[in-house]
């Protein structure tokens, strides 16, 4: 009877501890859910592209050592993820506009009275680029990759890494800062095939439209030259039926 | 906007919006406007004239443009130029650049009036641009803004990424001793793999028929490159690149070889001299962010030669920005070869022009 009663306890014992052993390495080796990279960049794009088709208007404030020094407007008119129209507003670049079809780009000016081809690096010029106020659609641009899980100021924040997937990148890599309850852009940084980083960008102010959240301020400030940034303020955004042929390369007209 | 939208937009406006920011999303304009006003001042002084006239040339240019369009419907547009020039005595002299009426319908634009078109895609020269203004490839970009489109009826289908232009050009209002004719011209633009493709056919009332091909391609991260065939009588080929650096200086080079016909001859070419070959270069840099205190600036230089005789005119254009509506340039030329060569027969050295330009 001491005998059993021995036994079972070393028994219960062994159960115990193999309890508690499983307890803690379960515990400590099961990793939180990683969190799907796509899903979560669909999602942080309705916050700059609420509907398949809409239009809006950016003005771009450019700083220097913190005095502005430069404003340009333009109204933007986006159809699916493809097909972006913007026009120049601002009296310097009045005539101008810019079309841009999947990876192909054109900007009209009026002294040449044609569109011209220009070529992924040209987007680049600028404080804030062409392809900062056309290329928006980050899903159709970049390769997502979570990284890790990190307060962003006080947003917890996912990290992803996205790398360019197509020709009409704007960047080859940014690294993307999406507020983890809702997967909302905080902040970004850009970089270049070289590796260098050429702009951040803080995403500063949002607005509800018809009931959707969707960006109404950003900062992009230039990494190269440290006292210069650009500030981005969206406005009079709203869902509209856009014909394609808005969207035809040759087009030349004032409006 | 249809009745569909309006009642959504008024449900939206009913609905009890919530505290903090909400915009109003606004209704499609039934309206548009445009406009704008540029105003030129601009003095030209040569050196060195082999011509009795006097060496300064002063010229106050107003340009102002409208554009209204109805219902995404209706455009009515119009772009001109009065020009008060002060060389030996002063002039006036006013140009109407565009007015057009245009109508939508669909799939369809139908324009009626004076039409600025661009069919050729050279930056200097352009063997297959039947309708465009003329093509000056020591100003390429018209820097004062003095082209005038062709007077004309054009209707254009365009479907996706396909357009189809059918356009008759009157030149019962060109000039006297324009050696324009009326023309009937037809394009078909397509994009496919990349490729911005035309294929254009017409012909000159009195004159010739024509065909044309005219590409456009970007190639890789920092290329650009176009071309034009054309056979009007003869064969006139262009062949183009445009490649940008990564600090964004942006080069061009395009090589033009047009036959030596009435059409194509430029005027200081000679009827004997044969085929000719032209050469432009330009590098130029827009913003010069990279040097501090320079961001207003753009520079350019460039270089139009004649490979037949070997003149040349070499060309400096430089633009500073003030604000957002003044800006200032400088250009220069110097054009140099011999006398009766194609570029060293203009009557001067050089000729260098500065100007201040508003906008509004």
């Amino acid at each position: 009877m001491f005998r059993i009663n021995c036994i079972l306890r070393a028994l219960l014992l062994v159960l115990l501890i193999g309890f508690l052993f499983t307890c803690i390495a379960f515990g400590h080796a099961a990793p939180p859910p990683t969190p799907d990279a796509d899903s979560l960049l669909k999602r942080s794009d309705s916050y700059r592209n609420g509907w398949p088709s809409y239009v809006l208007r950016v003005k771009i404030t450019n700083y220097e050592s913190d005095k502005p020094d430069e404003e340009r407007l333009y109204d933007v008119s986006q159809k699916g993820v493809e097909k972006t129209y913007v026009e120049f507003m601002s009296p310097r670049d009045k005539g101008r506009h810019m079309l841009m079809l999947g990876d192909d780009m054109w900007i009209y000016l009026p002294d040449t009275s044609r569109p011209v081809r220009i070529t992924p690096l040209e987007r680049l010029s600028g404080d804030a680029s062409s392809g900062d106020v056309a290329r928006t659609n980050y899903a159709a641009d970049y390769a997502p990759v979570y990284l890790r899980t990190e307060k962003a100021g006080q947003e917890e924040c996912y990290v992803l890494e996205l790398t360019a997937k197509r020709k009409g990148s704007t960047y080859q890599r940014v690294l993307y800062w999406l507020r983890a309850a809702d997967a909302r852009p905080v902040r970004a940084e850009f970089y270049l095939t070289s590796g260098k980083h050429i702009k951040s960008a803080t995403f500063d102010e949002y607005a509800a439209v018809n009931g959707k959240s969707q960006l109404r301020r950003m900062t992009l400030y230039d990494e190269i030259r440290h006292n210069s940034h650009s500030v981005l303020e969206y406005s009079n955004i709203a869902p509209r039926e856009l014909p394609d042929k808005l969207f035809y390369q040759g087009r030349t007209e004032r409006f | 906007m249809n009745y569909t939208t309006q009642l959504a937009v008024l449900l939206l406006l009913a609905l009890p919006m919530p505290a903090g920011a909400q915009d109003a999303t606004p209704p499609a304009p039934r309206r548009e406007f445009r406009s704008s006003l540029s105003v030129i001042e601009d003095a030209t002084i040569y050196s060195n004239l082999r011509v009795p006239v006097p060496s300064a040339f002063n010229q106050l240019l107003v340009e102002p443009s409208v554009g209204l369009r109805y219902r995404h419907r209706l455009t009515l547009s119009t772009s001109l130029a009065g020009i008060v020039g002060t060389h030996s005595e002063t002039h006036v002299q006013g140009r109407v650049k565009e007015a057009y009426a245009g109508l939508s319908a669909g799939d369809f634009d139908f324009t009626l009036g004076r039409r600025m078109v661009r069919w050729g895609v050279g930056y200097a020269f352009t063997a297959a641009g039947v309708l465009d203004p003329p093509r000056v490839p020591t100003n390429p970009t018209d820097r004062l803004n003095l082209n005038q489109g062709r007077d004309m009826i054009k209707g254009d289908y365009v479907r996706g990424p396909h357009a189809l232009s059918l356009a008759w050009s009157s030149a019962v209002l060109a000039p006297a001793r324009s050696p324009l004719r009326d023309t009937t011209a037809f394009r078909y633009n397509f994009l496919v793999r990349g490729f911005d493709t035309s294929l254009i056919a017409g012909d000159d009332r009195g004159g010739d028929a024509f065909g044309a091909l005219t590409f456009t391609r970007v190639l890789g991260q920092s290329w650009e490159i176009h071309g034009e065939a054309a056979w009007r009588e003869q064969g006139a080929l262009l062949a183009g690149a445009k490649c940008t650096t990564r600090s964004g200086v942006t080069f061009i080079a395009e090589f033009y070889t047009p036959p030596n016909t009435p059409y194509f001859r430029d005027s200081a070419a000679l009827p004997i001299a044969g085929r000719q070959r032209f050469f432009f270069f330009d590098v130029g840099k827009n913003r010069l962010r990279e040097l501090p205190g320079w961001k207003e600036w753009d520079v350019s230089g460039y270089l139009v030669a004649n490979l037949n005789d070997l003149s040349y005119t070499a060309i400096l254009d430089t633009n500073r920005r003030f604000g957002n509506r003044f800006s200032a340039y400088l250009h220069l030329e110097i054009p140099r070869g011999g006398r009766t060569s194609g570029y060293g027969a203009a009557p001067y050295s050089t000729a260098t022009s500065a100007g201040i330009r508003f906008q509004l």
